[in-house]
């Protein structure tokens, strides 16, 4: 905690950074973002277990941007989510500092996006045995149970948009929920509506997320968002060999063609 | 309020058979925004489209419906009436209630209300249509021909007779194709190599064509009028300036023993070898893989021998780029392999050979200097049997067409085996003799007849060799299937034609399609016999399908014809209906994020980036931008945009919209 402190201040005072994205103290319990601009808001800085959330989606928020120069605490996912974004052309090399925050407690700067990609490869992509138990069962319905469970979920949905905002790959400045001439997703939060909402937003995840968690942390609802599109990267993973945020060159998976890819899905 | 006119075709009874058409053009007349509709019998005829134009300045309509065929079939044709009468035309759309409707149902209510609806579905488009206009693209003057057989020669001779220019690419070091590697041809059975070798060199001479051989091409951009190809020139090991082709080289080489290509493995070759004595280019090339420099690192016999220097040890892989108008694929084909034919010993017996072995045995410039030897101990062969179809017209073996070239060229052997070997008896197994072709028919009678050639109606079922001789079993049919048992000296396989190893990747390269048998696919079997799919690349010889000379000769001057008619042009005119990428004003300029994920899915490389900067010269953003000349409307980028910043012209989001709503909201 203390290297942490001691790092962030140096940053700061030197003018390396204009501000730190980092975890604070929020009401209660609760773990928040905070945003570090000078060496008197250092002490704010916690970091202790509950601190899991993705950092990465700020990087990309204009608000943040705007101060300057940004510094961030990042742990695994959103290294990954960092990668996937420079391979989207979204943030430069060396444009960003990055402190990894590693799951022993202990803090390590990255000095660029090569060194970032070879600590991934040594990491696990996987998702915890507690998701895996939660998807096996979803696997195991049929068709049309699977149907009706995820009808039924999204019927819950009051589209307040929190599962977009807090997805680091939800960057478009206009969503297509916003496109409305013509307006293919309609806004209302009907039982169409949100359908067409959560199957567009998984598509457009398909490839890209890095399962992070953070849609379904957001849901004021409780609906376990993460499922859908964790259920999209096994497939993109065996057919094309492909996992999202582990290079800051990928080419998407999605829209590049091999002629040794698998075609066996088309029917 | 929009003014369109709706105008459903009978095309003769095609459509009205099964669709009532009165009553589509009534219905389709109370339509909101529809001022005009008609039916007719044979809109795209002269009186046809004099009633749509008359309707179009009569009636001031803004927006046109042919209810007719599909639209591969006649928009062009409606497109340019609209036109004629002065109006944009693309705001003239199809609506196919032929092929989607009246072929395919029965005549029944149903199938007139599914018409009904083909109609609205395009009025409602119609009425989201915007006047375009067609893009001018300029055409570089320039055709690209891969292969140098008969077919690609012609091509190239044709085109470069027409005044442009054209470049030549050849795998093998010498041009010629299968053609040089004949002795006679039928049916007139003059000298292949005296009627080809002139017209090589021709083309070696032509200062409008560029050869490289030992050559293939790497990669294929770009779009009709402006490709850009990447060709790999092998390095040959030779100063190709200073070499002046003496062969002394050849005649020293230490590595005489390699199989002859050319000669089909029935004679032997140096390392550094020119394939034949007619090639063109008549200079050598080191084959690495068998040099004893490059397995041993020591030899070098050559370099010492040569009396220009040459010979270059360390020359690498050339990559040259080409930028060309027109691309004519004339690879041609290749014979079956022997280890398809396990029953026939071929492979195993030395004197069971394949056609091509033939034609080099008869050639006078052959291993045998046109002794028919049979291979096994030279001794002249007194009765030899030809097997045609030997893999062709065979289900079983994957190949179930006719191979076309084989009924001639084995009654051509016969012949030529006949007037060789005076006392020899020749036999053909054949399943039907198929000689349609001028004077074809009248020279296998020759075979026959004069030159008692006994044909039995047949299949081999087994060869196998028996105290020096080749025993081969089958059956005659029109003796009652009795079967029948040869004692010969030599077999000939008349194999069946196939494509080309790696015409596969090649059609990937150059991006057009190929069959199920992998030769290359035209546009239309009887129509566009030698288009590809791929505006501006052609089809010319036996790339696509086996061919004799004459069919390929006369598919390279179809395909010549067609580059010439390209190029006649200085600019060369594309539909508008292509992807566009929105602007605003400032500071939005752009829905699009720049993730440039349509880059990389676009199959035309048609998405470039353009960097949006402020005042002081600062990039503030980076957006994608679509090249018009490149991008082909497939449509595939607006599919991918998560934004939806892409749109396509003549196919917008809001056109397809409201497509599927007047579907939905009947
Ligand atoms: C045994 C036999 C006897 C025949 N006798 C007769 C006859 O008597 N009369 C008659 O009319 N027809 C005859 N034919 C048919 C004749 O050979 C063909 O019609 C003719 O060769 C077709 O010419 P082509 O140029 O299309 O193909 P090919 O002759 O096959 O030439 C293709 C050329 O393309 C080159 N090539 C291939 N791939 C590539 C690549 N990727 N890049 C660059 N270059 C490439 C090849 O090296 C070759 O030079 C006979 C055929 C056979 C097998
Ligand atoms: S966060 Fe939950 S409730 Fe809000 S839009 Fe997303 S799914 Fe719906
Ligand atoms: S996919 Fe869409 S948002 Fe991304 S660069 Fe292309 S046009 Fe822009
Ligand atoms: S429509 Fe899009 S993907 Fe297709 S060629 Fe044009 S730019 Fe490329």
């Amino acid at each position: 905690m203390n290297d942490l402190i001691k790092k962030v201040t140096q940053l700061l005072d030197d003018k390396t950074i204009n501000v730190f994205i980092g975890y604070g103290q929020g009401t209660a319990s609760r773990i928040r973002t905070i945003f570090v601009k000078n060496s008197s808001q250092v002490e704010n800085l916690v970091y202790t277990s509950d601190c899991t959330a993705n950092l990465a989606g700020y990087l990309l928020k204009h608000e943040v941007k705007k101060i300057g120069k940004l510094g961030i605490l990042a742990n695994d996912s959103a290294l990954r989510s960092m990668m996937q974004l420079a391979s989207e052309f979204q943030i430069k090399d060396g444009e960003v500092y990055v402190l990894h925050a590693a799951k022993d407690g202990s803090f390590t700067e990255f000095a660029d996006f090569q060194s970032i990609e070879a600590y991934l490869v040594t990491i696990d992509t996987g998702i915890t045995s507690d998701e895996q138990e939660r998807i096996a069962k979803l696997e195991a319905m049929t068709v049309k149970e699977r149907w009706i469970f995820w009808n039924k979920e999204f019927e819950k949905c009051i589209k307040c948009y929190a599962c977009r905002a807090a997805c680091p790959m939800c960057y478009c400045h206009r969503c297509t929920t916003d496109v409305n001439q013509p307006q293919w997703i309609p806004v209302a939060s009907h039982e169409q509506g949100n359908l067409d909402y959560h199957l567009m937003r998984a598509m457009h995840l398909a490839g890209r997320c890095v399962n992070c968690g953070e849609c379904a942390n957001a849901c004021p609802m409780d609906i376990p968002l993460n499922l859908l599109t964790y259920q999209l990267i096994a497939p993109i993973r065996t057919t094309f060999d492909a996992t999202a945020g582990m290079k800051a060159d990928a080419v998407y998976a999605l829209s590049t063609f091999k002629p040794d890819d698998k075609e066996n899905f088309i029917i | 309020m929009s003014r369109i006119g709706v105008f459903v075709c009978h095309c003769g009874e095609n459509i009205s058979a099964t669709v009532d058409c009165e009553k589509v053009a009534r219905i389709s007349g109370e339509l909101k925004g529809v001022e005009f509709s008609a039916d007719y019998k044979y809109m795209c005829s002269d009186p046809g489209q004099t009633m749509l134009k008359d309707a179009i300045r009569e009636h001031k309509l803004d927006g046109v419906v042919v209810a007719a065929c599909s639209p591969r079939m006649h928009e062009p044709t409606f497109r340019n009436a609209c036109a004629e009468a002065g109006l944009n035309p693309y705001l003239c759309e199809m609506s196919n209630i032929r092929e989607h409707c009246s072929w395919v149902h029965p005549k029944s209510d149903l199938t007139t209300d599914k018409a009904e609806s083909l109609v609205r579905v395009m009025v409602e488009k119609v009425k989201k249509n915007k006047a375009l206009n067609s893009i001018k693209v300029p055409v570089t003057r320039t055709a690209l021909v891969i292969g140098g057989g008969v077919a690609g020669i012609q091509a190239a001779l044709d085109i470069a007779n027409c005044g442009h220019k054209v470049v030549m690419v050849e795998k093998l070091p010498s041009i010629g194709g299968h053609m040089s590697q004949l002795s006679e041809t039928f049916p007139t059975l003059d000298c292949s190599q005296c009627i080809l070798t002139p017209r090589m060199v021709e083309v070696a001479q032509h200062p409008n064509i560029t050869l490289y051989t030992y050559a293939e091409v790497e990669s294929v951009d770009g779009f009709i009028g402006n490709f850009k190809v990447k060709v790999r020139k092998k390095s040959k090991s030779l100063d190709e300036h200073l070499c002046t082709g003496c062969g002394l080289c050849t005649t020293k080489c230490p590595q005489k023993k390699i199989p002859n290509e050319f000669e089909r493995g029935l004679g032997f070759r140096p390392a550094i070898y020119v394939p034949f004595p007619q090639a063109v280019p008549n200079k050598p090339v080191i084959d690495r893989e068998n040099c004893t420099y490059y397995i041993k690192g020591k030899c070098k016999v050559c370099e010492i021998v040569c009396p220009t220097k040459a010979i270059r040890f360390d020359q690498e892989d050339e990559i040259v780029e080409v930028d060309c108008g027109a691309i004519v694929l004339a690879t041609g084909f290749d014979v079956l392999k022997p280890d398809f034919f396990p029953e026939y010993g071929y492979g195993k017996y030395k004197d069971v050979i394949d056609g091509l072995q033939f034609e080099r045995l008869a050639s006078a410039s052959g291993p045998t200097q046109g002794m028919i030897r049979r291979p096994s101990d030279g001794e002249i062969p007194k009765k030899i049997v030809f097997v045609a179809c030997a893999g062709s017209r065979d289900p079983a073996k994957g190949i179930e067409y006719c191979s076309k070239i084989c009924c001639m060229y084995t009654a051509k052997h016969a012949m030529l085996y006949k007037h060789k070997v005076h006392d020899g008896t020749p036999y053909v197994f054949y399943m039907d003799i198929r000689a349609g072709g001028k004077n074809y028919e009248e020279f296998v009678r020759r075979a026959i007849v004069e030159d008692e050639t006994h044909y039995v109606r047949g299949r081999v079922s087994t060869i196998y060799e028996k105290n020096g001789k080749l025993i081969v079993k089958g059956v005659d049919t029109l003796m009652g299937a009795q079967p029948v048992e040869i004692e010969a000296d030599m077999v000939v396989l008349a194999t069946a034609g196939v494509a080309n190893k790696g015409s596969e990747e090649l059609a990937q390269t150059v991006h057009v399609s190929y069959d199920a048998h992998k030769f290359f696919a035209e546009a239309h079997p009887k129509l566009k016999p030698v288009e590809t799919n791929t505006a501006g690349i052609f089809l010319a010889g036996a790339c696509q399908a086996p061919k004799d000379i004459p069919e390929s000769v006369a598919a390279a001057s179809g395909a010549a014809v067609k580059v010439a008619a390209l190029f006649s042009n200085d600019l060369l005119t594309r539909e508008p209906l292509i992807a566009v990428v929105n602007r605003q004003a400032p500071p939005v300029y752009s829905s699009c994020v720049g993730c440039f994920l349509c880059q990389s899915v676009c199959p035309y490389q048609a998405i470039e980036r353009e960097e949006i900067k402020n005042r002081n010269g600062e990039v503030i953003r980076t957006l994608a931008k679509v090249n018009e000349g490149l991008c082909q409307g497939c449509g595939t980028c607006v599919a991918l945009c998560r934004t939806k910043a892409i749109d396509i012209y003549g196919y917008s989001n809001q056109q397809v919209y409201s497509e599927i709503m007047a579907l939905l909201n009947d």
